[in-house]
Formats: structure tokens, C-alpha cells, sequence
């Protein structure tokens, strides 16, 4: 078992191979950007000693050769200056693009090959940032390792060069250096703590805001608008004072800060000064002492380049963590032809660090249906997603007409399982795009067909366009979504079609008529349907009732019926319950199955 | 997203348009701005002349003294310049403060109109973004400007000559970025757009991951989001070669005086420049003018689009809203007289559809419910219950036919005082029961009344819990079925004769929710209209409306029983049954 140290550990191990693995992605470009930037560097600093001479040479003799020889090295000198400059922004800039785009398109290959997994571990927020944010700053990161070399140059060597110069002025500058950089220590905690206020503010607004959009209805019907606009922005002239204070706080440290180098600076000229009235420096050379106490004192930008490392390894270590995640592998093999049978044997499921399927065995011949029953809780649906192998077992199998689904090729095996969720998400640009949403996008008649059977192609004839409604456009219902989520795996082929709670939301009279198409319309296949509801369970050819992770009996519902404990699956909580406070997106339906169903 | 070019262009003018009108109304800040800017700045005119004072009449004239002194006074130059910049911070909150407000403004009055919960990150994020990039912008074009004009006062202060060398290119090399400036901008929206078209269709990859498995889409997704991860490289590409240019601005501005400077010295000496005077032009020059320049590219190029893109995005659809705005109405106050009996709710030949090309939701519909009545209205979900419930409140206008409510035909927006409409959401907010329950009163309402109502919906219990009328109540900390219950009463105590209630107690237990039907129908003069939930709320009414498109009928409940095959399906599930699972 490793400790939290080593995992750590592990992670940056891998956080610094993905950096390596994107610098050697562009190596050409990341080398040529290190020499460009390099180069442009020394050459910065080779600047004001050159222009020293000049200055010297065309003070000391006017126009002799000497002057004319310092001169032109100058101007070479700012010559190629530029052109550095503009090749290093050139490469730097689409070497970034490079790795930013890589380092997404990586990441991105990598998730939908996990699927779920990844979503349930990270969150999809977290998830999106990671591939939005992280891999961003991660791809920059080849640039940054390029360039740091280049960072260190003119800082160091701008040192080095004043102490060639005159140890006096080094000498004055080192002195100087901590006694102003003390200055800039004293406000840090100030900042901080305005910066707080002023957020504290902004969320009051925003919880207000959220509040009031929660109540859009009933704010739009008692016309009240103004009053709600009026008491969320409230706490806005608050916000304005703390936001003053802000920048009050802010100048004052900008106004110690900006001082620094200016007399830095100034200390080293006046030693700088002496020493050239003493006979000892050049006026050239003073010009070279006052612009490399100017360069030295850029050390600051050392740090930036380091804190931009820490930050591209620290956006690389979140990539890792995600690639650290297995992914799906698919088999070589193709689906032999059969009725669909499905058969678990042994199938055991650990989540969230608990066994929720402690050896299920079930067999659904071909052809049948199959009501996944039991309290919530007891595995339903993680059952259904290892069942067409959306997830997969951590003991036993799954076999679909004798084939192992870990061993199917990844066409095969979807081609073969269709899903329709609780859930379903909404992919595919328009309505009709999500209904025939695939590997190959289904085509409009089959995708009509789909919606009729799913009872869909009623409420998708009412809005705006139709079928080519985009999805943005479309407010829908629970209910809604759940119709075109089942027309959605209405419209592909198939043996096995897994209903894990996809007409939660429907209202019986809806879902019956769902229930009919799936037997008349869809042509014969094997189903597996989560259930919550008697009818739902009575209208399957059999019902397997879970129970803590195992089967605990399979029959035809009426059956069961006769057992009590079964009876009480269905008169536990209410869905309703378990929905309170999710309020939108659940339709009448949802809570008309609060009361019990059943026929008189 | 990257359609409508031309659009773009407009917006984007429209956007500079009305920033030069927000500076223009605060001129006197911008006074401000620009007199402590002159302070801040001093020192680098200063700077430049002091150093060459120091070097011609101090250290190269044997007066060491003299040249110190003139260090001196750069120093306390530089001292000076800082309350400068300390002050600048203040007139720089004084034009960026007013800014945010305008946005949050503008952003709390959309998303309210709009009800969109998406614009509470525009609130907290995009409002910050826009902030802080106008602040920065402010201050890299206002230093630029005074430190550009320091130096130059100080050059020609050390020889009028000087600027003969410097002027030129440097104007060469601003003039070269101003016209790069436009065609950088848009690249950089293409830029921006394209990040965040990344950014949404990433967000709906990782929200459908567990669909884009099961329909085995993997490759066609991560091929069709590759696409914008291609556009953005693209862009992002594009926008690093126009950064060459950029640099070449730069160095012509900034860096070709420095190499005319030194070409030129020996003929400048021969003109009476100082060797002092030579190494203070440098100066200005290469510690001055050349970072300020170096700001101004690099602040200008990437945060003037950003702020033009953000400031758009939080402004657009505020102007080209072109629908009636409603506007609010005093709180329902009592009428009195008219008591004419006459049907309190009205719809004649009531077509409506959510759009041109769509099916009617409601179509020829005809229905009358008399003063004191209660309807019940109840179908399959999607069928159009709750439009019919705007349409009589007034929030959906009808395509034909007409609704009269109170006798009166309903205008765009609905009156309060007629009726009230409560939702499936409840509405709470933060702050006392008294107000949250007071929201649709315009007079004070008494204690006595409070608990009257708070009694005849089922809130005592509730309330009391809470603390009584004057306690805060926190929304997030109730559950949904208490949100109603708060909701409820609310509407009980408006004086609004029509209550629809719409899926109002569908987080209500049904006795819960009976208890407050019950209520609602014996509120003196009071008509009611219940969405139904269950069926038990049909059971109680004295009609039912039956919605199922053409097929819609209202009439008792036994009638429908016999007349409405769906009525019949409804009632047969819906019916609370003890053999739900007996063989059939």
C-alpha cells in the first residue's frame, strides 16, 4: 500500500514525463526557441557595454575609425537584437499553440476512452477544466523550459558585468539591493485581505442573483422585477467601497514597489559618478554601470519564469492524474450471431470503496425482457452499465450469446448494446442530431420513426423547427429528455437494449405506450430494464429482485408479488422523495409515480 | 461562432463608441488620471535631465558635490513620482469601479429578464475579467503616453536637436502599430471565440461521457471536438505571426533612435550637445521609452480585444430586446364595488404555439370558469397545462382568441391585482417570513392575518420552527415541499381573486397538498385553477379540464369519466390501488 507520499511522488513522476513527452513533441522547435531566446539574451547584454564604446570612442576622437567600428557593432548588435526578438515571439507563440493543442487533444483521447470513470472521479466541472485550463498552461510549458535559460542571463550577467566594470558600483548595488527589497515585504497581508471583502461582496450579489433566478417565474407573474433587481444590487455600493479599497491598497504597494529600481539605480550612478570624476570610469562605461544595475535588478523575473515552471508542472501533474485513469480496452473478437442472450456469472462490483454487486448471476434469454428491481442502493444500475459493458466488473462475467464482452471488439459490442439513461445527455448539435447520435449519425426517417415510437415526435412537432431545433433552444422536461434519450437507442440496431431507469419521468400513460412500441416497433430484442415502478416490473417476461449486491429471486412479477419483502420494494420511499429539491428538469410524471400504480 | 464577421465588426465599433462615451462622462476623473499621471511621470523626465546635469556640471566638471546634488533631486524625483502612482490608483478605481457597477448592473437585469442562471458566472467571472483588463488597459496606454512625453520634454530640454532624431521613427514605428492594431483584434476574437467554442463543447463531452461510451461514439466525438482544438491552433498561430510585427514596431519606435542616436553623435557634438546630454538621451531611451513602449504593445494587443469581447458579451441582447419590457406593478391592492357575477376566467377560441413554424401547444380552445370556481386541469405531461396557465396569467400572449380575466381582457405581462400565478419552482429569497410571505402586499399585513393564513395552508409548524414572522429564513436550508408552503401562503395572502396554482404542491405530501387546495377554494370570492399534479387534486374540483390536443374536454368528474378515454387510462393508473400486482 503506498503511502500518500510515494502516490504524490508517482504523480509528479508522471507530471515530468508528460512535460518530457511534450517537449519532445516540438524538440525541434523547443531547441531552436532555447537558442533564439538564448542568443537574444546575450546579445541584450553584450548591448550597453558596445554602446559605452561607441559612446567613448565617438567622444574621445569624433569621426576616426575606432568610432566608426564601435558604432556599426552596435547598431549590429540592435540589428540582430530585433530579429531575435521577433523570430523567439514567432516560435514561442506557435510552439504554445502546438503544445496546448497536443496536449488537449491527448488528454481529451484519453477520457472518452475511460468514459464515466473519469467524469464519476474528477467531476465534469474539474474534468473540463483540466482539459480547458491545465492543458493550456501545461503546453506551454516546452516554451517556458526553452526560455528559462535566456531569463537567467541578464539578471546574473547584468552582475557580473557591473562588478567587471567598477567593484565600487557592485558593491553599491548589492548594498542596496536588500535594504529597498525590504521595502516591498511590508503590504502583502494587506491585499489579501481586501481582495477577501471585495469577494465576499461579489458572492452576496451572486447568491442573491441565483435566488431570484430560481423565482424567474414567480417574479414574471407578480411582476416584480424591479423590486428583485433592486435587492440583489443591494449589496452593490458595498462592493464599490471594498473594490476602492482595493486599488487603495494596491497603489500603496505599487508605490513602494515602482521605487526600487529607480533608486537602485540612482545609488549606483552616484558611485558610478565619483569613480568617473576620479579618472576611473569612462562616460561610456557609466552609461554601461547605470543600464546593468538596471538589468541586474531584474531578478524578479527569475522567480516569474520559476513560478511559471512550478505552475506548467502543477497543470501537469492534474493531466497525469487523469491519465493515470485506465481506459477502456476492447478485444479482437467479432460478436457470433445469436438471439441475444445474456448471462452474468459471478459479476462483483466495488464502488466508492464498497461491494455493491457481490456475485450476481442472470441469465436473460434472447429475445425476453428482464425488470431489474430493488431498493436504491442495491446496485440496479451500476448492474445495468456492466452489463453492456459501460463499466466493467472487477470479478466474474458478462457474456452476450456466449462471447465475453471484454473480449468484443469496441464495434461489435456497441453495435450490439443500445442504452437509454434516466439522464440522458444532450449530444448531437439539433433534436433530430441527438436522436441519431452514433458512431455514423442515423438518417432522418429512421430518426422520425425512432421519436414516434419513443412518443417524442409529438412534442419535437411543437417546437420551433422541429427536428432541426438546436439543443440550446429547446428548454425540455425530464420527461422530454428521457423520450428522446429512448429514441435516441430506438434508432440504432441491436440485441440488447438496457433501459436503466429511462422512463422515470414519464407519466404512465406515456410510458405504456413506450412499453408497447418496445415490443411492437423495435423489432426483437433482448431488454434489461432498471424499474421503479409494479407496472413497469409487471409488463417484463421476468423480474430479477436485487437485494445488498445479490439476486435474491427471479420470476414474473405476479410471482413475486406474493412476497412481502417484494411488495415493500415498491412501497418504500417515493421517487418523488428521493427527487425533492432537484426541482427542474422532473416532469408530473416523476411524482404521479409518488402514488401507487397498479390496476384496479 | 465564427459566422457573422461583419457583425462583429459593428460590435466592436459600438463597443469603442460607448467606452469614449464612458470617458467622456467622467471627464473630470480623467482630469484627475492625467494630473497625478504628470506627477508619477515627472520623475522620468527628471531622471534623464538630472543625469546629465550631474555628469556636464558635476562629475566631468570636477564637482563631484554639484553632481550628487543633481542625483538627489532625481532621487527625491522618483519619491515624489511614487505618491504619484499612489494617487493614480485612486482615479484609475474611480473610472473602473463605475465600470464594474454599469456591468453588474447590466448583467443582474438581463439574467433577471432572461432568468438565466448562466449569468451568475458572468457576474463573478466575466464582470472581474472585464475589470481588471480595463484597469490594466488604463494604466499601460496613460503611462505610456505621460513617460513617452516626459522623455520627450526632457530631450528637448537637454537640446532641441535631440527630437530630430528620436521623433521620427518613433512616430514611424507607432503609426505601424496603430495599423496593425485593428487587424490583431480580430484575430484575437477569432482567438477568444475559438477557446471558448473549446470550452463548450469539451463541457458537453465530459457531461455526456457515459452516453458518448454507450453509443460508442468515441472516435466521431473526439474527431468532431479535435476540429476546434484544430481551429484554435489555428488562430492562436496566426495570432503569434502578427506578433512579429508587433516586435518590429517596437524596435522601430524604441530601439532605431537608440542606433541614430549613436550614429549621429559625432555631428550631434559638433552642434553643442553635451556628453552629459548624450548619455541622458540614452538614458530616456532605453529605461524610459523603450519599456513603456514595450507595455503599451503587449498590454494593448491582447487586453483591448479581450475587454472588447467580454464588455460585448455582457452587453449584448440589452439593447436589441425589442419585445414590450413589462414594468412593475404596485403590490394588489382591494377592489371594491363591482359585484356583477360574471365568469371570473375567460378564453375564447385561444390558439397559441412557441413558435411560427410550430404546432400549436393550445388550439381553439374555449373555456369559462364562473366566480368562486375551481377547475382542475389535468393530462399527459407536455401536453400544454402550464401554458395554459400563462396564457390566463398573462405571460404567454396568444397567436388568436382572446383571455379575460376579472371580466377584463389580459394585457402583455398579466395584472397582479387579478390574479396570481404560483409556480412549480417556489419562490424564497433571503430574508424575514414576513416579507418573503408579505412579497405580492402592498399594505402592511397584520400579525393575526399572517398566522391565519400561515394556519389555513399548513405553514404554523413551519414557521414556528423557523422563529416566527421577523426570523431569516435561508432558502437552501428548506426542502422543496416547505418552499411551497411558503409559496402558498404568499399567494393566499395576495389579494388577488384568481389563484392558479401550477404543479404548485408537487413536493406536498397529498395530504399536505390538500389541506392547501382546500384553502385556496374556500377564500372568500376567491377562484382557483389547479394544474394537477395527482389526480386527487381533479377529485376535488368542481370541473376538469382534460388537455389531450384535439381531443381536450372539461366537464364534471363523472362525465369525464364516461366521455374521455384518456381520463380513464389516467384515473385507472392513477388511481391508488391495494393489487397492483394481481394477475389481470
Amino acid at each position: 500500500m503506498p503511502t500518500p507520499t510515494d502516490a504524490d511522488r508517482t504523480t509528479n513522476r508522471a507530471a515530468d514525463r508528460l512535460l518530457l513527452e511534450a517537449v519532445r513533441h516540438s524538440v525541434g522547435r523547443t531547441a531552436a526557441i532555447c537558442l533564439v531566446t538564448t542568443a537574444a539574451a546575450g546579445a541584450a547584454l553584450a548591448l550597453p557595454l558596445v554602446l559605452g564604446r561607441a559612446l567613448d570612442a565617438v567622444l574621445a576622437g569624433g569621426h576616426g575609425p575606432q568610432a566608426a567600428r564601435w558604432t556599426a557593432a552596435a547598431a549590429a548588435l540592435i540589428g540582430l537584437s530585433v530579429l531575435l526578438d521577433a523570430i523567439g515571439e514567432l516560435l514561442t507563440g506557435t510552439a504554445n499553440a502546438r503544445g496546448t493543442a497536443w496536449a488537449r487533444t491527448r488528454l481529451l483521447r484519453h477520457v472518452l476512452r475511460t468514459g464515466s470513470r473519469a467524469a464519476d472521479r474528477f467531476g465534469t466541472g474539474d474534468l473540463v477544466a483540466r482539459l480547458v485550463g491545465n492543458a493550456a498552461y501545461a503546453g506551454t510549458a516546452p516554451a517556458n523550459v526553452a526560455a528559462t535559460l535566456a531569463a537567467v542571463i541578464p539578471p546574473v550577467g547584468g552582475l557580473v558585468a557591473l562588478a567587471l566594470l567598477d567593484l565600487w558600483a557592485a558593491a553599491a548595488f548589492l548594498l542596496g539591493m536588500p535594504l529597498l527589497a525590504a521595502l516591498l515585504r511590508v503590504f502583502v497581508r494587506d491585499t489579501t485581505d481586501s481582495i477577501a471583502q471585495y469577494q465576499r461582496g461579489q458572492g452576496e450579489i451572486a447568491g442573491r442573483l441565483m435566488e431570484a433566478i430560481g423565482g424567474a417565474a414567480t417574479i414574471a407573474a407578480a411582476r416584480t422585477a424591479g423590486r428583485e433587481r433592486a435587492r440583489v444590487l443591494e449589496p452593490l455600493p458595498e462592493l464599490g467601497r471594498q473594490g476602492h479599497r482595493m486599488w487603495r491598497v494596491q497603489g500603496k504597494s505599487s508605490a513602494r514597489a515602482v521605487m526600487v529600481v529607480p533608486l537602485l539605480q540612482i545609488a549606483v550612478l552616484a558611485v558610478a559618478g565619483l569613480r568617473l570624476a576620479a579618472g576611473e570610469l569612462s562616460v561610456g562605461e557609466l552609461l554601461a554601470v547605470s543600464r546593468y544595475a538596471v538589468l541586474a535588478s531584474g531578478i524578479g523575473v527569475i522567480v516569474g519564469r520559476l513560478n511559471a515552471l512550478v505552475h506548467a508542472r502543477t497543470a501537469a501533474r492534474r493531466l497525469a492524474e487523469v491519465l493515470a485513469e485506465p481506459a477502456m480496452e476492447y478485444g479482437p473478437h467479432r460478436l457470433p450471431s445469436g438471439p441475444g442472450t445474456l448471462e452474468l456469472s459471478g459479476v462483483r462490483a466495488r464502488r466508492g470503496g464498497r461491494d455493491v454487486l457481490r456475485g450476481v448471476d442472470l441469465v436473460v434469454p434472447g429475445g425476453t425482457s428482464m425488470a431489474l428491481v430493488g431498493r436504491s442502493g442495491t446496485g440496479k444500475s451500476v448492474l445495468a452499465a456492466v452489463a453492456g459493458r459501460l463499466a466493467d466488473a472487477d470479478a466474474g462475467t458478462v457474456t452476450l450469446d456466449g462471447a465475453p464482452l471484454a473480449a468484443l471488439d469496441h464495434g461489435s459490442l456497441r453495435d450490439a448494446i443500445g442504452y437509454a439513461f434516466e439522464r440522458p445527455a444532450p449530444l448531437g448539435r439539433t433534436i433530430g442530431g441527438t436522436i441519431g447520435f452514433g458512431p455514423r449519425e442515423a438518417g432522418p426517417r429512421r430518426v422520425r420513426e425512432a421519436a414516434r415510437a419513443a412518443c417524442a415526435d409529438g412534442f419535437v412537432r411543437l417546437l420551433p423547427d422541429g427536428y432541426d431545433t438546436r439543443l440550446t433552444e429547446a428548454p425540455l422536461s425530464g420527461g422530454e429528455t428521457q423520450r428522446l434519450g429512448l429514441a435516441r437507442a430506438f434508432a440504432h440496431d441491436g440485441r440488447l437494449l438496457v433501459l436503466d431507469d429511462a422512463t422515470s419521468s414519464l407519466d404512465t400513460v406515456t410510458e405504456l405506450r413506450v412499453a408497447e412500441a418496445l415490443v411492437n416497433d423495435i423489432g426483437p430484442r433482448t431488454r434489461l430494464i432498471v424499474a421503479h415502478r409494479a407496472t413497469t416490473a409487471a409488463r417484463a417476461d421476468r423480474v430479477a429482485w436485487l437485494e445488498d449486491g445479490r439476486v435474491r429471486a427471479v420470476g414474473r412479477h405476479e410471482e413475486l408479488w406474493r412476497l412481502a419483502g417484494y411488495r415493500a420494494v415498491f412501497e418504500g420511499a417515493p421517487p418523488h422523495a428521493e427527487r425533492a429539491g432537484e426541482g427542474e428538469g422532473v416532469d408530473e410524471g416523476a411524482r404521479a409515480s409518488g402514488e401507487r400504480v397498479g390496476r384496479d | 461562432m465564427t459566422d457573422g464577421g461583419s457583425g462583429q465588426g459593428a460590435g466592436a465599433a459600438g463597443t469603442y463608441g460607448q467606452g469614449v462615451r464612458f470617458l467622456r462622462r467622467r471627464a473630470r476623473v480623467v482630469g484627475r488620471l492625467a494630473a497625478w499621471s504628470v506627477l508619477e511621470t515627472g520623475q522620468t523626465f527628471v531622471m534623464g535631465f538630472a543625469l546629465a546635469r550631474a555628469l556636464d556640471e558635476g562629475f566631468l566638471a570636477g564637482r563631484s558635490g554639484a553632481g550628487l546634488g543633481w542625483l538627489g533631486l532625481a532621487a527625491v524625483a522618483v519619491a515624489v513620482g511614487a505618491y504619484g502612482t499612489r494617487r493614480v490608483y485612486g482615479a484609475v478605481a474611480a473610472l473602473v469601479e463605475p465600470l464594474r457597477d454599469a456591468l453588474v448592473r447590466r448583467v443582474v437585469t438581463r439574467a433577471l429578464d432572461d432568468a438565466d442562471s448562466a449569468a451568475v458566472s458572468r457576474l463573478t467571472h466575466q464582470v472581474e475579467i472585464a475589470r481588471d483588463t480595463f484597469a490594466g488597459l488604463v494604466m499601460v496606454a496613460r503611462s505610456f503616453v505621460f513617460t513617452a512625453a516626459g522623455a520627450l520634454v526632457g530631450l528637448f530640454s537637454l537640446a532641441p536637436v535631440l527630437l530630430l532624431v528620436v521623433v521620427p521613427p518613433l512616430v514611424l514605428g507607432l503609426a505601424l502599430f496603430a495599423a496593425t492594431l485593428r487587424p490583431m483584434a480580430r484575430r484575437q476574437e477569432t482567438f477568444l471565440a475559438a477557446d471558448e467554442a473549446i470550452a463548450e463543447e469539451l463541457g458537453a463531452v465530459a457531461d455526456g461521457l457515459r452516453d458518448i461510451t454507450a453509443a460508442g461514439a468515441e472516435d466521431r466525438v473526439a474527431g468532431e471536438a479535435e476540429l476546434r482544438v484544430e481551429a484554435e491552433f489555428r488562430a492562436a498561430r496566426t495570432l503569434a505571426r502578427w506578433g512579429v510585427l508587433r516586435v518590429l514596431a517596437v524596435a522601430l519606435a524604441g530601439r532605431f533612435p537608440i542606433v541614430l542616436l549613436i550614429v549621429t553623435a559625432p555631428w550631434l557634438l559638433d552642434r553643442g550637445v553635451t556628453p552629459g546630454a548624450l548619455v541622458g538621451a540614452l538614458s530616456y531611451l532605453t529605461t524610459s521609452l523603450l519599456p513603456a513602449l514595450q507595455n503599451l504593445m503587449h498590454g494593448l494587443g491582447a487586453s483591448g480585444s479581450r475587454l472588447v469581447v467580454v464588455v460585448r458579451r455582457l452587453t449584448a441582447g440589452a439593447a436589441a430586446k425589442a419585445r414590450p419590457r413589462t414594468r412593475d406593478v404596485p403590490a394588489a391592492t382591494l377592489r371594491s364595488g363591482d359585484s356583477r357575477p360574471r365568469p371570473a376566467v375567460e378564453l375564447r377560441a385561444v390558439t397559441f404555439a412557441y413558435g411560427e413554424h410550430a404546432r400549436p401547444v393550445v388550439r381553439d380552445l374555449d373555456l369559462t370558469v364562473p366566480e368562486g370556481g375551481h377547475l382542475a386541469v389535468v393530462g399527459p405531461s407536455g401536453v400544454g397545462k402550464s401554458t395554459l396557465a400563462g396564457l390566463v396569467a398573462g405571460l404567454l400572449e396568444p397567436r388568436s382568441g382572446e383571455v379575460r380575466v376579472g371580466g377584463a381582457p389580459v394585457q402583455h405581462g398579466g395584472d397582479p391585482a387579478r390574479r396570481v400565478l404560483i409556480p412549480q419552482e417556489a419562490y424564497v429569497f433571503t430574508g424575514t417570513l414576513r416579507a418573503n410571505l408579505a412579497y405580492l402586499r402592498a399594505d402592511v399585513v397584520p400579525d393575526a392575518e399572517l398566522a391565519a393564513a400561515a394556519d389555513a395552508i399548513g405553514l404554523s409548524g413551519l414557521a414556528d420552527r423557523l422563529g416566527g414572522p421577523e426570523a431569516i429564513v435561508d432558502p437552501a436550508g428548506l426542502s422543496a415541499g416547505e418552499r411551497q408552503l411558503i409559496a402558498l401562503t404568499r399567494a393566499y395572502l395576495s389579494r388577488a381573486p384568481v389563484a392558479v396554482l401550477d404543479e404548485a404542491t408537487c413536493h406536498l405530501d397529498p395530504a399536505a397538498e390538500a389541506r392547501a387546495e382546500h384553502a385556496f377554494s374556500r377564500r372568500p370570492g376567491g377562484t382557483l385553477i389547479v394544474i394537477a399534479h395527482r389526480l386527487s387534486s381533479a377529485r376535488r374540483a368542481s370541473r376538469v379540464l382534460i388537455m389531450d390536443g384535439p381531443q381536450t374536454l372539461s366537464g364534471r368528474h363523472e362525465e369525464l369519466l364516461l366521455r374521455s378515454p384518456l381520463y380513464q387510462s389516467l384515473t385507472g393508473t392513477w388511481q391508488p390501488a391495494r393489487s397492483a400486482g394481481a394477475p389481470s
